[in-house]
């Protein structure tokens, strides 16, 4: 695992400051997600994916890339900014397309999750086999309060986030006493067992799982579709904007831990948990408060998923499913979030793509894992540097 | 409770308690060589009892009818395939991120596991749905009372625990025992003692592996149905099993086994109307034991040196 | 301000039939720059892991500073005023200069959820503190370094290593400094070089006591003002450079019984 430190780039590319160009690449970014999504036939979508190799390509050898990270670092209030805007973009080009919706908001929901353990093994080093089961926990706690309570369902929201956290604590003292291999069992038992005790419970509805009650905020009922100027558009809308808002949400307290002593704490933590000790370092304290942080994500993005596809079952939250999480932390590069995003991006949205794949994902990506851990373990976007704050430089 | 009742869960228990020993003894010598451990074993059993379902099909389909020769041919392959394929995955797989960090070979063995299941499900016919293992042991019984003891139970059980003991006499008693001790013990010393430090690490892989499909066949022919996810929960068991016993331990591995095979069967019996959460109740006890002893009943000696 | 600031008596550590240190004794007097030598394995990087707590003692005392800090846990050891370095330099290699020192200064860091996430122009303010003090820190020892602050440690030599190392362990401002032999993995110039940061940090900070494990005999007879040397967990002699190194007993531990 090296981490790099950002260097300014010896040239601006073609003559333009970082700013521009990052702007213009979260422009493309944007057209091409929006493309993608709205992409119908496989050839559309290979000769995307074609694209998008050769602008990696591109971008790479042009030094582009650079300057966008350097625009990210420097300008990151700009760029967050500019992000969030292009997500909107994409919503708002699509907003008459329930399937694209649903993707969308299903990457973000991921991604939110995904961010969650992120923070569990990527940043302290703990293991996490049962994500899909603390998203499940959320979905399942949405199931239960949205038919039964009469509970505001953004209130719910939080309460999927609460829920995993407090079954997680049931887990906390084995997975913080234990090391690597050893938790990991843990987790991975609490997994199986996760789907086990849904599928033999008959309240919770079995194997034919429970149906979840909609968002609604205000009074507006998420399950209705919303007119603007005269134009209806999709019912997906409505979770597409909220799921924006918790990926956001969720990415900038990831950020925040990161550039913070905690996040320093974390890492120490899983680079020498005895060193650590020796320098005064809670290590307990550490693991409680990353596998607490993370399972509470992850329960809140279960929630709102639950909510989204108003049907949830067992079969959804499988070890199987809990294995896709982890590849999407592993892919996209252990402790750096955008590249969380990347991943999650491509897990979620090429399988429904290209339809061949959709039956062999979980095989392709765990052989994609394999290869990466064998050629690239850092990831497709390697962690950088901690600058806690973005763009600050020493006043001379 | 009468005998006759007590007598048939005492015989299902070793029954189980052999199968479990047999996969654990595995995890506790890819443990002892290397320090590592191997989630993909459940699913490299799976992969033995299929190899034993494949070459049932070839024989049968070409007319080959003795049971007797059947069951020896399908163990046999589905023991010598797997061994192969652990050699293969050790080889390529753990041995290029021997230095990488640990938390690595965790993750490649874990996505290993699962390519090989989502393999069997997706490339095997049908793969999806259970298959029916033919039963090639006599099924007669000998019955005391409620007690019926059935033949193939006692054969499978009687030849488990010959391979059990066979393991320990060769780890114990061979040349090549030595040899993976003596790896196991210090691999530098070992290396500039002229052992050849790959070849003993593929060798205990393959043996392992061997010991699972050993037992994945067992399973087959107990319960007479194999299927794609059965790796998974025999591989947790058998992992669990091994930390019971204390990892790196050989005895350690086969009282686990049979004390986690007790444990389920308890269970069952002191919770009869709770059969269906049987599996729940096992990994309960996993999650509990690691709570209770992190690194197991024998602890392991800390390697961490300051 | 003189008298002992460490003061171990009858400390036995054992590791199944193994004893690793036997009955050993020590004193540090506040100032001093204490030599602990002896051959492999007599001991000395245990009595380091039983006074910082990584290994609970079989049996004794530890009095540090007027406080019993026996069987206390790492944690507690190093709140107490007790910092040290590692044999094998244990530095996060991923991270950077900065982040490496600021580990060092755990202590003094504020930890709530609110102050780290949400109150980022409070975090700024201790942030730009934290860099300030730790910048300084590693400007005594080496100008270079200190204009890397952001550059991983991983990519640097052993001797920068050993000195962000030293730094780690300095910025909580310890009583006493143990130094488990930081001149291994170095040539014979780096570890002069590092011996005089060590003297000159020596001079800057009054009051801070060393024990430092070392092999090099050059290195003890130049820093230390006294010096142990153990055995087979004992200690068997004590005194100034000069007197121990013509010792009889010790020179037979180093040379074998003739």
């Amino acid at each position: 695992m090296t981490a790099k430190t950002l260097d300014l780039p010896k040239k601006s590319w073609l003559g333009l400051p970082a700013l521009a160009i990052g702007l213009i690449f979260v422009a493309l970014v944007t057209v091409y997600g929006w493309l993608f999504l709205h992409a119908e036939s496989e050839m559309e979508v290979l000769a995307l994916l074609v694209a998008a190799a050769i602008g990696v390509v591109a971008g790479t050898r042009s030094g582009a890339t650079r300057n966008v990270s350097v625009a990210m670092n420097q300008h990151s209030g700009i760029m967050n900014a500019a992000i969030i805007g292009g997500v909107l973009v994409v919503i708002g080009l699509l907003s008459q397309e329930h399937f694209s919706l649903l993707m969308l908001t299903s990457v973000l929901l991921y991604l939110t999750a995904a961010l969650g353990l992120n923070v569990q093994f990527g940043y302290t080093g703990m293991v996490n086999f049962a994500g899909a089961a603390f998203f499940g926990i959320g979905a399942y706690t949405a199931a239960v309060m949205t038919m039964h309570t009469g509970v505001p369902p953004l209130l719910i929201l939080l309460c999927g986030g609460v829920a995993a956290a407090l079954i997680g604590f049931v887990l906390v003292l084995p997975v913080v006493r234990t090391r690597g291999h050893y938790s990991a069992v843990v987790t991975i038992a609490f997994a199986v067992l996760f789907k086990t005790f849904l599928e033999v419970n008959d309240v919770l509805g079995g194997p034919q799982g429970l149906t979840v009650g909609s968002m609604s905020i205000l009074g507006w009922d998420f399950n209705s579709s919303p007119t603007l100027f005269g134009v209806e558009m999709s019912f997906y809308v409505n979770y597409a904007l909220l799921g924006t808002v918790l990926a956001a949400v969720a990415f900038m307290f990831t950020r925040r831990l990161e550039r913070s002593w905690l996040g320093l704490t974390l890492d120490s933590v899983r680079l020498d948990e005895t060193a650590s000790a020796c320098f005064g370092i809670g290590v307990t304290r550490a693991k409680i408060l990353a596998f607490t942080f993370g399972n509470v994500l992850a329960g809140t993005a279960g929630a709102l998923y639950g909510m989204m596809i108003s049907f949830i079952a067992p079969t959804s939250f499988t070890f199987s499913d809990s294995l896709l999480l982890v590849a999407i932390v592993l892919l996209g590069g252990m402790g750096n979030p955008w590249g969380t995003a990347v991943a999650a991006a491509i897990v979620v949205v090429l399988p429904e793509k290209l339809q061949i794949i959709q039956e062999y994902r979980f095989l392709l990506f765990s052989v994609l894992v394999i290869v990466m851990l064998l050629f690239r373990p850092d990831g497709l976007l390697p962690r950088q540097i901690r600058t806690y704050i973005p763009g600050w430089r020493k006043q001379p | 409770m009468d005998i006759g009742l007590l007598g048939q869960y005492l015989a299902n228990g070793i029954m189980l308690g052999t199968m479990y020993a047999l996969v654990a003894v595995g995890f506790t010598l890819f443990f002892g060589v290397l320090d590592v451990i191997k989630f993909s074993h459940g699913d490299v059993l799976m992969l033995g009892a299929f190899t034993g379902f494949t070459v049932y099909l070839g024989m049968a389909g070409i007319g080959i009818e003795n049971p007797w020769v059947l069951v020896v041919f399908v163990t046999l392959s589905a023991v010598i395939g797997t061994a192969f394929i652990g050699a293969v995955i050790a080889r390529y797989l753990v041995l290029p991120l021997k230095s990488a960090p640990p938390l690595n070979i965790l993750l490649i063995t874990l996505m290993l596991g699962t390519a090989i299941r989502e393999a069997v499900r997706l490339f095997f016919p049908d793969g999806s749905n259970p298959k029916p293992f033919p039963s090639l042991l006599p099924s007669s019984s000998v019955e005391l009372g409620n007690f019926s003891l059935r033949a193939d139970s006692a054969i499978l059980v009687g030849v488990g625990l010959a391979v059990i003991v066979g393991l320990h006499l060769l780890i114990n008693r061979t040349r090549l025992g030595l040899a993976i001790r003596a790896v196991a013990q210090d691999e530098e010393t070992a290396k500039t003692m002229g052992i050849n430090y790959t070849m003993i690490v593929l060798v205990t892989f393959a043996i392992g592996s061997g010991a699972a499909a050993f037992a994945g066949t067992m399973n087959g022919l107990y319960y007479n149905e194999i299927n794609f996810g059965m790796g998974l929960l025999l591989g947790l068991i058998g992992f669990s099993a091994a930390i019971i016993g204390g990892l790196g331990n050989l005895y350690g591995a086969i009282l686990g086994g049979f004390l986690f095979a007790g444990l389920q069967t308890v269970g069952a019996v002191a919770l009869p109307f709770a059969s269906a959460y049987k599996d729940v109740f096992a990994f309960a006890v996993v999650i509990a034991l690691m709570a209770w002893k992190p690194t197991g009943l024998i602890a392991e000696r800390t390697s961490d040196r300051v | 301000m003189s008298g002992r600031l460490l003061e171990i008596t009858q400390l036995s550590k054992r590791f199944g039939g193994v004893t690793a240190l036997d009955q050993f004794e020590m004193t540090v007097n506040r100032g001093e720059i204490l030599g602990l030598i002896g051959p492999n394995g007599s001991g000395k990087t245990t009595s380091f892991n039983v006074v910082t707590g990584i290994y609970a003692p079989s049996q004794g005392k530890i009095l540090f500073d007027g406080q019993d800090i026996t069987g206390f846990t790492p944690q507690q050891v190093y709140k107490a005023g007790v910092a040290r370095t590692f044999q094998r330099s244990r530095l996060c290699l991923p991270l950077s200069i900065l982040d490496n020192i600021m580990i060092g200064n755990y202590g003094r860091l504020s930890k709530g959820l609110w102050f780290n996430l949400i109150n980022r122009r409070a975090f700024q303010a201790e942030f730009e503190e934290g860099f300030d003090q730790a910048q300084a820190l590693i400007r005594t020892f080496s100008a270079s370094l200190a204009d890397r602050m952001f550059e991983p440690v991983g990519s640097l030599p052993m001797i920068e290593r050993r000195r962000i190392e030293i730094c780690r362990a300095l910025i909580s401002r310890p009583k006493l400094l143990l130094l488990d032999e930081p001149s291994a993995g170095m040539t014979h110039d780096e570890t002069k070089q590092l011996m005089d940061d060590i003297l000159d940090v020596r001079s800057r900070i009054a009051d801070l006591s060393v024990v430092i494990i070392e092999h090099e005999m050059g290195v003890i007879e130049r820093i230390t003002d006294r010096c142990i040397v153990l055995n087979y967990g004992r200690k068997i002699c004590e005194g100034t450079y000069g007197q121990i190194s013509t010792d009889p007993e010790v020179q037979q531990a180093y040379l074998g019984a003739e």
